[in-house]
């Protein structure tokens, strides 16, 4: 038995052997590495057709795709740094492009991706830092609030529209009596069941934002004093801090399920979950904007883009490869294998689901109207983790006031360690 | 022959050197090394991602980890020298972070703590309250779980070693959680403790025929860390169980025979016989579970990220979320720096005391 292990063994190694040096053999081209998150089975299966299909276009280059789990790639990213091994290609999470290319880990893409590639790209999915371009996405994300036509009509409640949003006194009215009906022990599900940072600073700034106030001055980058605590951010603490007192939302479901399984009435996610919702409320299920809290709809803007690094020795074959990925056709393909929300007219145009009329079209209209980006900066870690921190704090009841200082004050203070982030100006 | 053997005490000093290289080496390269790296760390600014090289910046990490100051202050006054009152007659005074991110003595200051003397009210401040806050929860949480854990290992080893119908069953059935992977074990557990759908309160409930109500027991401050504490000792138990048993198992039957004869009670062979034949067993059970539980991590970053308001945060939760997940990897390492040195001096300081005590008597 054993020796048939060693032998498998074997055969295994040499085949393997063989078939990493058999495209050098035969195969001219230059190969360019490509490091990708996991985000889903089809998003993998699609992006990995997409390769194939740039590699039969092309005589100069291969790419050749790796996929590293989504959970622990910053880690992943920042331990290749370290070492001097990034690939060539790479995916980065919108909120962090400043971050590496302030550190150094990108290089811009003009000159590699043309401007009019870039240039019908809706804005929040290009990620900038300095007023440079380092990445681009293929496809965007869009939170919703999903509900059932049918509870609406219960609850004698307008149905909102793109143009006309719920206001927040229609959402609470709303909320309240599905409290009062009884059906639901927590009408609304915001899906504060999870904790990471890059949810929270995803989902819950564009409440804060619609508010009236910001995770940070974007007119500087420099300061979260005065914005972050300012008194529209404190109305926006004192109203998340209510949704939880009068139980209208649960400070932690059991599952992700409350939605499917009927026990919220609302549910504040995000266009992947259109899919299992779809399938359980039917033709019932509507897709609505979040409710315009004072200042207009907001939701988060820019999810997974396409970057070159620095040390990329091919930056031509990277931007092929991008500019590639961004064709309407390619655009249309990955949406529709996955119902991501194409970035650019013609993509969605080209697309099954997001084109006029499409059962998805939705999602792209929201984007369109409503996608404001996180800051870029690389401050935004530190600003992720100090609004969850506080956000989290104000949840479970401590003073609002406090809680923005304190997460001001830890923002602001990790500014001032990097002096302002400006390259050569450290203290 | 005596040549041969004075080769042999030759090299005795050497011989013990050689076989302990190997061991050695592995200690200095993945424990000592490191260790030195991160105190070397402590002292600079060293960020995960950063574009310039890390300068020295002395014991700044260090001041920002453990500054403590204190405020008094007096309670406000209105125009005639009366001291103002909110509506529950407490005393008004100023907002505490308004003086503190005023005034440049306080600058980067944070309330830890209050309290009252007479009118005056005391507030603790920390530059980190939440490092002390994590350090506390931490050594309550090693307080408590270790002397349970203990126990309840004590106690299902007597039970799987008394003889009783299908004790092999259930020693693997104790012992089972032990092997499954601590993340999944912390899923399920915050499935059980859940408020409206978890198993404890519909249990709670039920057996007290609705009289008990639904306790929310991972939101809660006052009952997070219990919640964490109960799960842990029931998943540590197994391993705990079975060094007991070994230890049990050791004790000669003999001793039991002779009490027996000699008319000893169950209790009195328990306290006389079974406890000082399971002192070493019980000695290394108790180190080796309290230092699984100074390194609390997992239960926490799974069920509650360290909430409600930081009352389950841990030291090594905190390190891991400034040195890890904010890129503060300097910061991060003077946390561990600072709790290895706090650590050693606690196991240190008794073993001091008790030498001190033993060279003073005659």
């Amino acid at each position: 038995m054993n020796k048939r292990h060693l032998q498998c063994a074997f055969l295994l190694l040499f085949g393997s052997l063989v078939s990493c040096s058999q495209p050098s053999l035969t195969d001219e081209r230059i190969e360019l590495v490509l490091w990708k998150n996991l985000a889903g089975l089809e998003e993998e299966a699609e992006t990995a057709a997409l390769i194939s299909q740039f590699n039969q276009s092309q005589r100069k280059w291969r790419v050749r795709a790796q996929s590293l789990a989504q959970a622990g790639y910053d880690q992943s990213v920042v331990a290749a740094s370290l070492a001097g091994r990034l690939p060539c290609i790479m995916a980065v999470d919108s909120p962090m492009v400043a971050s590496y290319a302030w550190a150094g880990h990108l290089r811009p893409l003009d000159g590699f991706v043309s401007p009019q590639a870039l240039a019908p790209v809706s804005p929040a999915a290009i990620g900038t830092y300095s007023d440079k371009t380092y990445a681009v996405g293929q496809f965007d994300a869009a939170l919703a609030i999903f509900t059932r036509r049918s509870t609406l009509m219960r609850m004698h409640t307008r149905i909102p529209t793109l143009d006309r949003p719920w206001s927040a006194a229609e959402f609470e009215t709303l909320l309240a009596r599905l409290k009062a009906s009884g059906s639901y022990r927590y009408p609304l599900d915001l899906f504060t069941r999870d904790g990471k940072p890059s949810w929270w600073a995803y989902a819950y700034s564009p409440l804060l934002q619609s508010f009236g106030g910001d995770l940070i001055d974007r007119n500087n980058m420099a300061r979260a004093q005065g914005t972050l605590n300012g008194a529209d951010a404190q109305r926006f603490g004192v109203w998340f801090n209510a949704l939880f007192a009068r139980e209208w939302v649960s400070r932690s479901e059991p599952d992700d399920y409350a939605f499917v399984k009927g026990r919220a009435a609302l549910a504040y996610a995000g266009n992947w979950w259109a899919p299992e919702y779809r399938a359980v409320a039917g033709h019932d299920l509507l897709i609505l904007p979040p409710p315009d809290l004072g200042h207009g709809v907001v939701i988060g803007g820019g999810s997974w883009q396409w970057a070159i690094t620095s040390g990329c020795a091919h930056p031509d074959g990277a931007g092929a490869f991008i500019a590639f990925m961004l064709q309407a056709s390619s655009i249309a393909a990955m949406s529709d294998a996955t119902g991501y929300v194409p970035v650019t007219e013609a993509g969605a145009a080209a697309s099954r689901d997001f084109k006029p009329g499409g059962k998805s079209r939705i999602f792209f209209e929201l984007m369109r109207r409503f996608a404001r980006q996180r800051p870029a900066t690389p401050a935004f870690p530190a600003i992720a983790s100090a609004f969850t921190l506080a956000l989290r704090d104000i949840m479970d009841g401590k003073n609002v006031e406090d809680a923005l200082d304190d997460g001001v004050d830890e923002i602001d203070s990790t500014i001032a360690d990097h002096g302002g982030y400006v390259l050569g100006l450290k203290p | 022959m005596s040549g041969h053997y004075a080769k042999v005490r030759r090299h005795a000093g050497l011989t013990p050197l050689l076989f302990g290289a190997p061991a050695m080496l592995g200690l200095a390269m993945f424990v000592l090394l490191p260790f030195l790296m991160a105190l070397m760390l402590t002292f600079t600014d060293q960020r995960l991602v950063s574009p310039e090289s890390s300068r020295l910046v002395g014991l700044r990490n260090y001041e920002r980890l453990l500054s403590i100051s204190a405020l008094v202050q007096d309670p406000e006054r209105d125009s005639a020298g009366h001291i103002q009152r909110e509506a529950d007659q407490t005393p008004v005074y100023v907002r505490v972070r308004a003086i503190t991110r005023s005034q440049p003595a306080y600058r980067g200051y944070r309330p830890l703590g209050d309290f009252h003397f007479g009118t005056r009210r005391i507030t603790i401040l920390a530059k980190d309250p939440a490092f002390l806050q994590a350090l506390c929860n931490t050594f309550t949480f090693a307080l408590v779980v270790v002397p349970l854990q203990g126990v309840i290992a004590l106690g299902l080893a007597l039970l799987v070693n008394a003889g009783l119908w299908g004790q092999t069953i259930f020693r693997a059935v104790y012992f089972l959680p032990v092997v499954m992977s601590m993340v999944i074990v912390s899923v399920v557990w915050a499935f059980l403790f859940n408020r409206d759908l978890g198993l404890f309160n519909l249990a709670l409930s039920k057996l007290s025929f609705g009289l008990i109500q639904p306790v929310d027991w991972l939101g809660n401050p006052s009952t997070a860390m219990p919640a964490i504490v109960i799960l842990s000792a029931w998943q540590g138990a197994g391993l705990q169980m079975l060094i007991l048993l070994a230890g049990l198992q050791g004790i000669s039957q003999e001793l039991y025979d002779a009490a027996r004869i000699d008319g000893a009670s169950t209790w009195q062979r328990f306290w006389h016989i079974t406890l000082p034949g399971l002192r070493q067993s019980i000695t290394f059970v108790l180190i080796v579970t309290t230092i699984g539980a100074l390194g609390l991590f997992t239960q926490v970053d799974v069920m509650t990220g360290g909430g409600p308001r930081e009352a389950t945060a841990t030291v090594m939760f905190e390190a891991v979320r400034h040195g890890v997940r904010e890129g503060d990897i300097a910061y991060g390492a003077t946390i561990c720096v600072v709790y290895f040195a706090l650590i050693t001096i606690l196991i240190l300081l008794p073993h001091a005391l008790l030498r001190r005590r033993l060279r003073g008597m005659p």
